[in-house]
């Protein structure tokens, strides 16, 4: 690694690391250090061969490397804690947006992980159908259904949080 | 009124805004991947000292009667001061360091040698022989420790007031405890295979207790209508499914590649229920529902 290169991976982390960081978050529906965790290990990746990709969209190899470590953890960490659904009946809503944004993050944590991936590259990161297949490494008709169900669920979480408001 | 889309992408906005990575990450990055390096350098460097050692007789030897030349066998390379590196796995770092300089190792990485938290990864790894001086390269955990509420369980098989009497071959206790995890009152463990890397399991067990055991007794419906299968544990119904994270039994039609989590759980007596679960990848080497409804068989009751 020269002096450049080196200098040119700074600058790739500051640009680049909080919507990575933010991404991890979202699709492993984990806490800030794990997705931090992941994070590093992807970017690690990114350095290794930093010489070689710098050139050629090293931020899709990153992202690549990032969301499948994510799916992958989510799917096989044991489970300390489940996390519950219900808010306690005594605290009451503070405002309908604020519970609805909270019911739709619970709920994005439901999801199964690579429908939660789906949903995170397809709605937050505005990726389109093609290029969240290809980071995903799956069919075009996969991210459409996974996406297609992932968005039902949250459609019908969210008629229920209406009518609770109401 | 917003699109579901829309709702979604603007309840994710606010969830991760204001999270920024730690003001450390290029050095950290740059950190793991010396990590990676040095492990390699380490093998490489013990290669080069082993045939230095084979030598070195020779030299010594050069102005001896020749009566006095041996080949090199592998006797010579004891010439060399070899240690066994000890486990330090586990321990807080300052004590690993310590253990290590005991045993004529060095951690080199000033960092590492003054950093808080436990070790994760040892390299080389424990019970190797290395010379005497080598460099270890420690892999610091700075994740809370997982909870250990229930304290030293032994060999983890009795919780919560069960007695896990059957597991598959080869698996051992998690080393840790949760309670109230799963809803007032419960309390979960793991087991694991030997070596599996932190956080993972092979086999969780999960007891409800009072309240709580009202969640087995739901799911035992609402599973039976979402098509599990129900199998008899001792004279009790219990439901054997695959689930989902999401908590839904996951249908044939489910991509295998979404993963579900193998899982049996039943009420053993009033007050008293257990879940099983079979991690993803454990299921691949053992077929999860045998195993599961032997588990669960091997589950009683204690005073």
């Amino acid at each position: 690694m020269t002096d450049e290169d080196e200098t040119a991976f700074d600058e790739f982390l500051a640009a680049r690391s909080t919507s990575l960081l933010r991404t991890a978050i979202l699709v492993c529906g984990a806490t800030h250090h794990d997705a931090e965790d992941l994070v590093q290990h992807a970017l690690e990746k990114v350095y290794r061969h930093w010489p070689r990709i710098r050139h050629d969209n090293p931020e899709a190899y990153a992202r690549k490397v990032l969301v499948n470590a994510a799916i992958s953890r989510a799917r096989r960490r044991r489970v300390v804690q489940e996390i519950t659904f219900a808010r306690p009946p005594d605290t009451a809503a503070k405002s309908p947006d604020l519970d609805l944004r909270d019911t739709l993050i619970e709920e994005l944590r439901r999801l199964p992980p690579k429908m939660r991936a789906v949903i995170v590259l397809r709605y937050w990161e505005d990726q389109s159908e093609s290029a969240t297949a290809s980071l995903l490494g799956c069919s075009l008709g996969t991210v459409k259904s996974q996406a297609a169900r992932g968005l039902a669920k949250i459609r019908e979480r969210m008629t229920v949080a209406e009518g609770a408001i109401r | 009124m917003k699109t579901e889309e829309e709702a979604i992408a603007d309840a994710m906005a606010a969830h991760v805004a204001g999270v920024h990575p730690g003001p450390t990450l290029g050095r950290d990055v740059r950190r793991r991947h010396r990590a990676r390096v040095l492990r390699f350098r380490t093998a490489g460097a013990a290669l080069a000292t082993a045939l230095v050692a084979v030598t070195v007789p020779a030299l010594i030897n050069s102005g001896e009667p020749p009566k006095a030349q041996h080949a090199a066998t592998g006797q010579d390379q004891a010439v060399m001061d070899l240690v066994v590196v000890p486990d330090v796995v586990g321990k807080p770092v300052a004590e690993a360091v310590q253990t290590l300089k005991q045993a004529g190792l060095v951690v080199e990485d000033p960092e590492t040698a003054t950093d808080t938290g436990s070790v994760r990864v040892q390299a080389p790894a424990a019970g190797q022989e290395v010379t005497m001086g080598t460099n270890v390269q420690l892999t610091v955990g700075r994740e809370p420790s997982v909870p250990q509420d229930l304290g030293d369980l032994g060999d983890g098989r009795k919780l919560g007031g069960i007695h896990v009497g059957y597991l598959p071959d080869g698996l051992e206790w998690g080393k840790w405890s949760g309670k109230n995890g799963f809803g007032k009152t419960s309390y979960t463990t793991t087991f694991v295979e030997p070596g599996q890397p932190e956080g993972y399991y092979a086999v969780q067990v999960v007891v409800f207790a009072g309240e709580a055991t009202k969640q087995v007794a739901q799911r035992l419906v609402r599973f039976s209508e979402e098509g599990a299968k129900t199998v008899d544990i001792r004279g009790k119904e219990a439901y054997l499914a695959d689930v989902t994270e999401g908590g839904e039994v996951a249908s044939d039609t489910t991509d295998n590649s979404e993963g579900s989590t193998s899982t049996i759980g039943w009420t053993l007596r009033k007050g008293l229920a257990v879940e099983v679960f079979i991690s993803p990848d454990y299921a691949k080497k053992v077929d999860a529902a045998v195993e599961l409804k032997k588990i669960a068989e091997g589950i009683e009751p204690v005073k």
